[in-house]
């Protein structure tokens, strides 16, 4: 259960700023080494934290649509969890050390297997539409060599607790218990439009799963113009407890602010940043040969 | 099984386990093939320490240490000689010294210290107590004569008793052979209907059984077999009590910082079940219950749902 995952204990942090802090660390980490390592460089040559934080949202959505096209059908929770090995991943690590291609499929390889969701190699990347056999078949050696490293850099937490199941406990609460509210089906469509868009964003990592899902519901709710205050109180016996009630509406609040913040990065600013990347890569990182082949072969899609 | 091979032929000792090592006087080993070997050729030679040797010296190795082995042969040798029992001594404290003696000498003649000492020593006690030699020596054999005397009459006892059981069994079986031809007879003879025959010849069966039964219950044993007779009370010291703290059982409170969670079985009491989907008769069949699936929703969406106070 949630209440005693490492996610709750490793993995969910206080606020924003911790996580800027630490993706700003991974950062300097990576410069100061390859400062260090005497090959001659450029400190501008580096991606600043904006720039980082473009083709990290880029590489995000492009995993999500990979993600959506894949055949067999992928349930939502392996795509929920696949984005959060990919945003963990890139906590701790700089998008110049690793190149987020690999990674985003290595993440949606593993969260396959970790979700049982029973995908052989073959038929995965048999996914990868733009490729001829030989470089699928690259591109699997690449998900294999890097399999472990991504299992290492999460730390060993696979478990992911995604908010999709909470969301199904609380209607099926609302049906039973919440007669007020006629028919929370209805609401249904639009608090899962609500759980995709927060998983693009840092949500994840701040704010336990049931209370994404309580916000995303609220929110279709009041979009449709229904009231569930009295849920709240009634309901799950807040009516007297009032600070944990207002600390609930406040961290809705929360992610509502959050959510409105996200924003797909613009093309050319993708580009100029892709471009960037593809040098950093080409000269200090010594096993991009793969990559930049199947870079090249692809240079038009990515 | 041998981790030193023969010092001769190294190779064979493992790949035959099944040769043997014989062992010489000066304590080195050879494997059986070798000793022919050195045999055929007319030298008699020890190969590690030069030792003359006769073909006779060399006995099969009984222990895996062949200094072992030497020194079990000088052993005897000495003890031949030094056959002196505790009773032949007046107190304990001469009798162990008497021990440490022989001891002191086997020592020295199994690691060549001092052989010529040893051996003149040897012979100046052989010399002086030849007589307690003698008489002890009758004792020894005559000891040997009584132990043989009761072995063989253990053995006796054993093909007795077998060949009565065997007896036994012999005649249990021709009387049942009788019993079924008497039967057979007095169906064909009497004039009484079949059943009665049978039943008459059934309780004839049971009492033949129950005979052989009570025989063989005869035999009543009164020891067990540690010597211990039977029906004596064993006194043993009582068990020390040790008094401690009763363990007593606290249920584990565990937090889910979230609203409570209906039981299982409550689900579909309180009206939940009705919003699930109903569970088909193929899943029913591994075991899977709705309310399995509505009470993992609901927990999932309860367990952290309020924040953590303070």
């Amino acid at each position: 259960m949630f209440y005693n995952s490492s996610q709750k204990k490793c993995w969910t942090f206080e606020n924003e700023d911790t996580l800027e802090k630490l993706r700003y660390e991974a950062n300097q980490k990576y410069r100061n080494k390859m400062l260090a390592s005497g090959k001659p460089t450029v400190n501008s040559l580096f991606l600043d934290a904006h720039e980082e934080d473009v083709l990290f949202r880029h590489y995000e959505k492009r995993l999500l649509d990979f993600c959506n096209a894949f055949k067999p059908v992928m349930p939502k929770s392996v795509v929920g969890t696949a984005i959060m090995y990919f945003r963990r991943f890139y906590l701790n690590n700089s998008l110049m050390e690793y190149h987020p291609r690999t990674i985003m499929l290595t993440c949606a390889y593993l969260s396959c297997k970790v979700d049982e969701f029973n995908v052989s190699s073959t038929q995965f990347v048999g996914n990868l539409v733009q490729e001829n056999a030989s470089g699928q078949e690259r591109a699997l050696e690449q998900i294999l060599e890097y399999e472990l490293l991504l299992i290492q850099q999460l730390n060993f937490h696979l478990v992911v607790h995604n908010p999709y199941r909470p969301m199904e406990g609380l209607l099926i609460d609302l049906k039973t218990r919440y007669p007020l509210l006629e028919n929370p089906e209805s609401l249904r469509k639009s608090a899962d439009d609500f759980l995709t868009r927060a998983s693009l964003t840092d949500i994840g990592l701040l704010f336990p799963p049931s209370q994404i899902a309580m916000t995303a519901i609220m929110n279709s709710a009041s979009r449709a113009g229904l009231s569930m205050e009295s849920y709240l109180t009634e309901c799950l016996g807040l009516k007297d407890n009032k600070e944990t009630l207002s600390k609930m509406y406040d961290a809705m609040r929360r992610i509502k602010s959050l959510m409105k913040r996200y924003e797909l990065p613009k093309p050319d600013e993708v580009n100029a940043c892709k471009v960037k990347l593809e040098r950093i890569h080409a000269e200090f990182c010594t096993n991009t040969n793969i990559i930049i082949t199947l870079m090249g072969h692809l240079g038009r899609e990515f | 099984m041998d981790d030193q091979g023969c010092p001769r032929c190294k190779t064979t000792k493992y790949r035959n386990p099944s040769l043997k090592l014989m062992v010489n006087v000066c304590g080195h080993t050879l494997c059986e093939s070798c000793v022919d070997m050195l045999f055929v050729r007319g030298s008699g030679n020890c190969v590690q320490c030069d030792t003359p040797l006769r073909k006779s010296n060399f006995r099969v190795q009984l222990f895996e240490d062949p200094t072992v082995d030497k020194e079990v042969e000088i052993r005897k040798k000495v003890l031949k000689i030094y056959n002196k029992r505790d009773f032949d001594f007046s107190s304990l404290r001469e009798y162990n010294d008497y021990l440490e003696q022989v001891e002191e000498i086997v020592y020295n003649l199994t690691n060549n210290i001092e052989v010529e000492r040893t051996k003149q020593i040897m012979e100046a006690y052989q010399r002086e107590n030849r007589d307690v030699i003698q008489k002890n020596k009758a004792k020894l054999t005559r000891e040997q004569e009584e132990l043989e005397e009761l072995l063989l009459l253990e053995q006796q006892d054993n093909e007795q008793r077998r060949l009565e059981t065997l007896q036994e069994e012999q005649r249990q079986l021709q009387a049942k052979r009788k019993n079924k031809q008497a039967l057979l007879d007095e169906l064909e003879r009497s004039h009484v209907p079949a059943t009665i025959l049978l039943a008459q010849h059934k309780d004839r069966a049971t009492q033949l059984e129950n005979q052989i039964e009570k025989q063989k219950q005869v035999v009543k044993t009164t020891i067990f077999s540690t010597g211990i007779p039977m029906g004596q009370t064993v006194l043993l010291q009582p068990v020390a009590r040790i008094a401690e703290v009763l363990y007593s059982y606290k249920p584990i409170e565990i937090n889910t910082y979230g609203p409570p969670v209906p039981e299982l079985e409550q689900l579909g009491r309180l009206g939940y079940l009705n919003h699930v989907r109903a569970a088909q008769p193929q899943d029913m069949a591994g075991g899977y219950t709705s309310g399995l699936a509505c009470h993992r929703a609901i927990q999932d969406a309860f367990s952290g749902l309020f924040p953590p106070l303070g």
